[in-house]
């Protein structure tokens, strides 16, 4: 499910599933850098097996990264994957197995997201390039200086696809990668390592899932592995609550929007493109050293713990007094389900259930609701039971017209309060008050520097009079402005005003996308069918063909999602879904899908999938075929589309109407043109195999070397006592990497690896009868993990305070700082806010200045509110950890040391501590080596109560 | 060719009109469909058996352009707009293409 939001109202619900990840870097001693050795114990107290690579999520953000200049050239690129994934090796370290998933042929119900995605990537590639040579040219016309154009290929994104020779090549490249860390590192010699590459067909995740499920529907699995699975899209969380394995983590990038960018045309940070000066670019260092550091910090990651996730969702499912006997996990499948009515990848979702509006909440409320009567769970092992799902719709149904309504009216506020948040925003010329006199502000670096400031008591007071007077002065207005029923400055203004033609008041405001459909008002069903699908309401056979591929879609989804792909040629033949409302009697209108549907072979998906501007990445007789006006498929190769908003405002978010594939037209219009393909080229479309790879020392590295001895091209088992219960077949390598077989480095600027010790050797997942069900239950012998959260009833057990658990292991040690630490700490602080509050509001200085003489109640906690230090984001350490210089400047100390200061050391333990919830990003958390060196403090008993804020505050998505 | 005129024609052509049937995809309407299906039946004989596929992507090339707003090559949009003519549409809608999208929200900036 590519819905961020989705993502984003899962981590606010439930907080506590986010761990922040620990990760440690290499060191540097006098220019030698000293890589991790990932074979110590991971530094987020968890141990995991077995870690997943989506690999797509890896290869976009390394091939074309949004906050950074892009890679030169291919090289590159692979460079930059290698680097990624040992990032995640290190924070990971898995203790057996590493898999890696490259998108390969994707099931046809995919191909019209593919379609709609690439045909967009290809214009928008055209108009960056056209934006840019229009604003260089303007640029260079006004005199300003920019960089040479570059000699790199445009790189296009688009051939991240099954089938280039960009995806080929990157299979090449990780072999070696495999190769040369299974040889040299030593965290990596016990793993066995999994490469499924872009010639297996399935999509990544779901090739390993697939991989999960075959592992653990043996019986040598072991029911305790911990699996840790990369990736960023959302979908993740529900295949790794579909594996019902207990030990589940999801590892992605924490996510942190309006990251700056850097400007497309001269590559310095601080403008878009449309403002781009082409000024010269600022030294960056004393001699331009940090020339390629970008000014933001480095993407850090987050671990989501499903077995956390679980607990939630056990609290909020679990249902008494059920006429049937409640079972946890066929309720976390029936979840799961309900979540694809909210998006997914297959499937556009309902226009009744928006993420953002609750959608996931009301659909559990009416589920637990309707449960009772439809005498059981919607689904089991990934089958749907769709007359308990009827239910649920009709329920949903009768809501429908009422979401819409209230959708109108949030929307309609919510531009409301923008629009006066704008106005308000256009008044305020600048802060409402400016200290003057001796106070006033003085640019820095200016050539008089300020005075010494004398006198400061009588200023001050000076100043309050003023605010005072101001103060009085609006408050008389305000009376003015009720006594005369009209704005005050209106009297004066009036004749000015007149002849003068008002500006039309929306003038600054978005205008409006259009909306036919207005779903609002009465007859929206009949607006929505006529405009979306441009048929009349009252053709009932049609809006029951709609649900009808709705319905075998959702069946198709879950199918999926629990037992694999079941057929690789069905799709959703329509670019808009149903009412919720329109689904009834759909209990007879599904039975089974086709059964042994083939996928797509690479090239063929290409020509599925690419608009005639990628039609480099084909051969020439195929690409013949998209630009043609002869071709039997030109249609499915429009230079334009159209777009429908759909109520949305920016063409990216709005739907794509490409027409869809006829399958039998294509295959029949390729078998032309199939001899045409060079050996290369065939090679490239044929169906490939996963690899899998160990090291000399790992336990099968000997019994593959006997396989390869004797020659046998048999298909053989793995034994599975050698490799910790994971079984699957072998089948010889054709070209294998071979111990002492040196293997030559695809990439110029990487060695040869002479005295290899990797070998590999084709690899197939166990093999299950066709009619075989995988069973979604938890596995005998499975320990399900200490819980997490808060017992419900807690405060009745009497047992102290609750303390959070803040990362992996339940008795992880606190730091603490003992008193010394608190006095500096203090120290800081508390002119930091002296400081602050200054210039806010001389009124406030004064009050805190008595505070502090006559130490009076803390004044802090007052001040919390009002002061904020700014927010310092950049900065990864905690402005605490060092002595800010500017601090030592400080004209005045604040207190005196001695029996206030412990005093003092105490409250202002608490603020820091209130401080740090309220900042909520940036908290502060030791590295883990510094935690030992500080448990010393722990004696100190005002420690205890003041916890460090739980890292869940630190994701604050906003 | 009125309506009535594809009747009598359908009486007439039983087998073909049968054929031409398949070709109908699951998303047409029955709108859309009878529009294309005159298309169709309009330009069948020009395209002998090898060249039918030729003729179903003519006809999706012009309903894809009228009932999605497709935007094709002009000379071939000019093209299957001559195949079509005489095929009254009525009530088509009306689309904003990608194209015509981005422009204008580059005039707002």
């Amino acid at each position: 499910m590519g819905v961020p939001a989705f993502f984003r109202w899962l981590s606010r619900k439930y907080p506590s599933i986010i761990v922040h990840c620990l990760e440690e870097k290499a060191k540097e001693y006098n220019g030698i850098t000293i890589p991790v050795d990932t074979s110590k114990p991971n530094p987020n107290e968890v141990e995991f097996d077995n870690l997943y690579l989506d690999m797509n999520g890896i290869i976009h953000p390394c091939t074309h990264p949004e906050d950074k200049p892009a890679p030169k050239n291919e090289d590159e690129m692979m460079v930059a994957i290698f680097e990624y994934i040992d990032r995640l090796f290190n924070i990971v370290r898995p203790r057996r197995v590493l898999y890696m998933a490259i998108d390969g042929v994707a099931p046809r119900a995919k191909m019209n997201q593919q379609r709609s995605r690439r045909f967009r990537a290809s214009k928008e590639g055209v108009e960056l390039v056209e934006e840019k040579n229009k604003m260089r040219e303007e640029v260079i016309q006004r005199g300003g200086y920019l960089p040479p154009e570059e000699i790199k290929e445009r790189f296009d994104s688009n051939c991240i696809t099954p089938g280039t020779e960009f995806m080929d090549n990157l299979a090449k490249c990780l072999r070696y990668y495999v190769a040369d860390r299974l040889t040299n590192d030593p965290g990596w010699h016990n793993i066995t390592v999994f490469l499924s590459d872009a010639s297996v067909p399935g999509e990544g995740e779901h090739k390993i899932m697939d991989f999960i499920r075959r592992q653990r529907a043996q019986p040598n699995h072991d029911p305790n592995t911990h699996h840790c699975l990369c990736g960023a899209d959302a979908d993740l969380i529900m295949l790794g609550l579909a594996t019902h394995e207990p030990n589940f983590t999801i590892i992605r990038e924490e996510f942190k929007p309006n990251k700056p960018r850097p400007c497309a045309l001269c590559s310095q940070m601080g403008h878009e493109i449309k403002d781009c000066q082409g000024l010269a670019r600022e030294k960056q260092g004393e001699h331009d050293e940090f020339a390629d550091t970008v000014p933001v910090s480095e993407q850090e990651f987050i671990f989501i713990r499903l077995s956390v996730l679980r607990e939630y969702l056990e609290k909020e499912l679990t249902m008494a007094s059920l006429p049937f006997p409640f079972n946890f996990e066929r309720s976390v499948d029936d979840w799961v389900f309900m979540c694809f009515f909210v998006g997914n990848d297959f499937l556009p979702h309902l226009p009744s259930l928006e993420i953002r509006e609750g959608a996931i909440d009301r659909l559990v409320g009416i589920y637990k609701d309707v449960v009772h009567k439809t005498g059981g769970y919607l689904t089991e092992n990934g089958f749907v039971n769709l007359e308990r799902v009827e239910l649920i719709m009709q329920a949903v149904g009768v809501a429908e017209d009422n979401i819409f309504k209230k959708r109108k009216d949030d929307d309609e506020s919510f531009k409301r309060r923008m629009k006066e948040k704008k106005k308000r925003m256009k008044a305020d010329k600048g802060p409402s008050f400016v200290p003057g006199g001796q106070f006033s502000p003085q640019a820095l670096g200016g050539r008089d520097r300020p005075m010494a400031v004398q006198n400061a008591r009588q200023a001050a007071y000076e100043m309050r009079m003023q605010g005072n007077q101001r103060n009085q002065d609006a408050a008389q207005s305000l009376r003015a402005m009720m006594r005369n029923g009209k704005s005050p400055a209106g009297a004066s203004n009036e004749m000015d005003n007149r002849g003068v033609k008002r500006k039309a008041e929306d003038s600054d405001s978005e205008p409006e996308p259009e909306d036919n459909v207005r779903l609002w008002e009465e007859g929206w069903k009949q607006r929505y069918y006529k405009t979306k699908f441009d048929v009349d309401v009252t053709d009932d056979e049609f809006r029951k063909k709609v649900v009808k591929s709705y319905v075998e879609g959702l069946c198709w989804v879950l199918r999926y999602y629990y037992q694999g792909c079941a057929s690789w040629k069905w799709y959703f033949p329509f670019h808009y879904a149903p009412f919720a409302s329109d689904f009834k009697d759909i209990k007879g209108m599904f039975s089974d899908f086709e059964k042994g549907t083939k996928p797509f072979k690479p090239l063929e998906q290409l020509m599925g999938v690419f608009p005639a501007a990628s039609g480099n990445f084909l051969p020439q007789t195929w690409r013949a075929l998209m630009t043609n006006p002869e071709s039997s498929i030109i249609d499915f190769y429009p230079d334009d589309f159209a777009i429908d908003l759909n109520g949305k405002k920016y063409a990216w978010q709005g739907v794509a109407l490409l027409p869809f594939v006829d399958e039998r037209r294509l295959r029949a219009a390729l078998a032309d043109v199939y001899p045409d393909l060079s050996p290369e080229e065939v090679r490239r479309n044929s169906l490939g195999s996963d690899v899998v790879f160990v090291g000399k020392s790992h336990p099968l590295c000997d019994f593959i070397r006997e396989l390869y001895l004797a020659e046998s091209h048999e298909e053989t088992e793995i034994p599975a006592e050698l490799c910790h219960g994971i079984q699957g077949i072998l089948n010889l390598d054709e070209d294998p990497i071979l111990p002492d077989k040196p293997v030559e480095s695809p990439i110029p600027t990487l060695r040869d690896i002479s005295s290899n010790s990797a070998i590999g050797i084709k690899f197939k997942d166990p093999q299950y009868d066709d009619c075989f069900v995988f069973k979604a239950v938890i596995l005998p012998g499975a320990k399900i993990p200490d819980k997490v959260l808060k017992p419900g009833d807690w405060e009745q057990g009497n047992r102290g305070p609750w303390r959070p658990q803040l990362g992996f292991n339940p008795n992880r040690q606190q730091a603490h700082l003992d008193q010394s630490g608190f006095r500096k700490l203090n120290h800081y602080v508390d002119r930091n806010q002296g400081r602050g509050q200054f210039g806010a509001s001389p009124s406030y200085g004064a009050q805190q200045r008595g505070g502090h003489y006559s130490n009076a109640p803390p004044p802090r906690n007052y001040h919390q509110g009002n002061y904020r230090p700014p927010q310092r984001d950049h900065y990864p350490q905690n402005q605490y950890s060092r002595p800010a210089p500017m601090n030592d400047a400080a004209p005045y100390p604040r207190f005196q040391h001695g029996s206030h200061g412990w005093d003092r050391s105490m409250q202002s333990q608490s603020t820091a501590y209130q401080q740090n919830q309220q900042r909520g990003r940036g908290g502060w958390r030791p590295p883990q080596n510094q935690q030992d060196s500080h448990r010393g403090g722990q004696q100190q008993g005002f420690g205890k109560g003041y916890g460090l804020p739980p890292p869940s505050r630190r994701n604050n998505w906003n | 060719m009125a309506s009535t005129d594809v009747e009598d024609f359908i009486g007439q052509n039983r087998h073909l009109s049968d054929l031409v049937d398949t070709f109908r995809s699951i998303s047409e309407s029955e709108k859309h469909w009878k529009s294309r299906r005159e298309f169709l039946f309009r330009n069948i004989n020009d395209f002998e058996d090898p060249h039918l596929d030729q003729l179903l992507a003519l006809s999706m090339v012009w309903a894809n352009h009228v009932f999605l707003g497709c935007r094709y090559d002009p000379v071939l949009l000019e093209r299957v707009s001559e195949m079509a003519e005489g095929i009254v549409v009525e009530d088509a809608p009306v689309f904003k293409t990608r194209d015509e999208l981005i422009k204008q929200q580059q005039q707002k900036r």
